[in-house]
């Protein structure tokens, strides 16, 4: 095999058709890099569940004195009793793990912690803050259920469930992924039909060196290879710029919104989605210009 | 070297066969003409020879090897000791006629060495040397036909299928033409060659076939091109 002629050949073709290799360029390497981020995405959704699953906890807050909400309408804060009958109630659930109490020295401690708005704490004294219990449960998947046996007890002003904050979370992070993957394999779709054309015009355009070819006794290997090779490179350099906008997403999104992600993915796994992406759009490049070959090039 | 034994080929949408069970034998070395009017059979022939058709039955043997039993894998191996020259020429506009001869062992992944030192040698045994680096446009018919009988014989076929090789050449030039054919068959290629020209049969005095309407009607060993009464 004559390697540097199998490249001038390549090289011939490439810049013969260079319209239609740019745009299959440009398209391997934004349904690449869509199928890239997707895959971002889910790595970084797995990763955050993982993180929360164990920290997942129902806050259920107690009325103070001047709670708005309904359930401590025409009543004051919670009692000493009252507290200590919840407490067992929620400790003899089957489904509770252990109960913590936050007093409201803890709550304003935590929340001057969470919250960077200055004018709010200001205007906010340790009085306001709701006292609760934190429950943690034995499996997370119940803490609907127990929220909702909890939320009719005396006291209770209301419950919040942690777990359907992060669900709605992910729910929106999935609905990303799943639209960069849908976009990703349009794109895919049409780098295929894109690459088919460019095989055809190839297959075309050398028509005459082809037919030379089979009449000497070149191996179907030899007279198909430039063609591939023309996908291959093609798939290669749209590889190439996928993987520069998936390490842009990165540093510009990924990074950005590190401070609300306790679990950011790290360069291990941007490596290992710019490898697959590259693998898949290569191949989706070669295996598209030698089923077009079969069908324009008689061998 | 080719042997022919009851070949029918009928291409598809054709009720009429273009070979109707044709049995022939060309031995090592012969020179055979394959004459007939146009439309008898002859490029099909030729065609088949090379498997670039399959006939409909009728079994087909070329250089000892049965092409029905030859996998498509094998068929380009098949093809390196078979040479093939036709009217047209065909030779590539954008390579001069050094490159033109080299393509053919390029592609077959000869070395370089190798095309260095044989391309100059068969430029010179069909009579080119001096033009080795002339464009195929700067040349005359009947030079690019010996660029393409360079190129068919380059590597050295057991067999040279020639397609009527002097089809688009004035008789002069073709009498070039046909000597350097003889020149390649001195050297023990067998050449089997479809034409249409009667002064170069009646001159060569070679094995004539005669088809017509793809059945062979007249097969002649020092023939001639009409029907020698
Ligand atoms: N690819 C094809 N498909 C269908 N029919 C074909 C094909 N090639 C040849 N034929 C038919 O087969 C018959 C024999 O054709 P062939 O080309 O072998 O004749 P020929 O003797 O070479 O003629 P000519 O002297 O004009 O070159 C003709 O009737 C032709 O129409
Ligand atoms: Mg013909």
């Amino acid at each position: 095999m004559r390697a540097n002629f199998i490249f001038s050949e390549v090289w011939i073709g490439l810049r013969r058709n260079l319209t239609m290799t740019i745009a299959v360029i440009v398209t391997v390497a934004v349904g690449m890099a869509l199928l890239g981020v997707g895959l971002m995405i889910n790595s970084q959704v797995s990763r955050l569940t993982s993180y929360w699953t164990d920290k997942v906890e129902l806050s259920v807050y107690l009325c103070t004195d001047k709670s708005p909400f309904p359930a401590c309408k025409n009543r004051g804060a919670v009692t000493e009793a009252e507290k200590t009958s919840l407490k067992q109630t929620i400790q003899a659930m089957p489904d509770v793990e252990r109960v913590e109490f936050e007093d409201q020295a803890q709550a304003y401690k935590n929340f001057q912690e969470s919250d960077s708005n200055k004018l709010l704490l200001s205007v906010t004294r340790v009085e306001d803050m709701p006292e609760s219990f934190r429950v943690k449960l034995k499996d997370p998947d119940k803490a609907a259920a127990v929220a909702d046996s909890l939320s009719g007890q005396p006291a209770v002003s209301r419950i919040i469930n942690q777990r359907v904050l992060l669900d709605s979370v992910f729910g929106f992070m999935g609905k990303l992924r799943n639209m960069a993957l849908g976009v990703a394999i349009l794109m895919v779709f049409a780098a295929t039909l894109l690459i088919g054309n460019t095989v055809r015009l190839s297959a075309y355009n050398r028509r005459r060196e082809t037919g030379i070819m089979r009449l000497v006794g070149a191996s179907n290997i030899y007279i198909q290879l430039p063609f591939v090779m023309e996908g291959l490179i093609a798939g290669l350099i749209g590889g190439v710029f996928a993987g520069v906008l998936l390490i842009i997403t990165k540093i510009l999104v990924f990074e950005g919104i590190q401070m609300y992600m306790q679990n950011p993915i790290g360069w291990d796994t941007v490596a290992g989605v710019i490898t697959l992406t590259m693998v898949i759009g290569v191949l989706i490049c070669v295996l598209a210009s030698f089923i077009t070959l079969r069908r324009y090039l008689r061998v | 070297m080719i042997h022919f034994d009851n070949v029918t080929k009928v291409y598809a949408n054709q009720n009429r066969p273009a070979l109707d069970h044709v049995s022939v034998d060309v031995d090592k070395g012969e020179f055979v003409f394959l004459v007939g009017p146009s439309g008898s059979g002859k490029s099909t022939f030729l065609r088949l020879v090379l498997k670039e058709e399959r006939p409909n039955s009728g079994s087909i043997h070329v250089a000892g090897k049965d092409l029905a039993r030859l996998s498509n894998f094998k068929v380009p191996h098949l093809r390196r000791r078979i040479g093939c020259v036709f009217q047209d020429f065909r030779l590539l506009p954008n390579k001069n006629v050094y490159e033109n001869v080299a393509f053919a062992l390029e592609v077959i992944g000869k070395p370089r060495r190798f095309i260095r030192k044989v391309v100059p040698e068969v430029i010179e045994l069909v009579g080119l040397e001096g033009k080795a680096h002339r464009m195929p446009e700067e040349l005359s018919g009947g030079e690019q036909q010996r660029v393409a009988m360079a190129r068919a014989f380059v590597n050295r076929p057991m067999i040279l299928l020639a397609d009527e090789p002097t089809g688009n050449i004035d008789p002069a030039t073709s009498i070039g033409i046909m000597k350097v054919l003889d020149r390649i068959n001195r050297t023990g290629t067998t050449v089997l060659m479809a034409t249409h020209d009667a002064a170069i049969v009646d001159s060569m005095r070679k094995r004539v076939v005669e088809l017509e309407d793809g059945k062979i009607v007249r097969d002649q060993s020092r023939g001639v091109y009409g029907q020698a009464y």
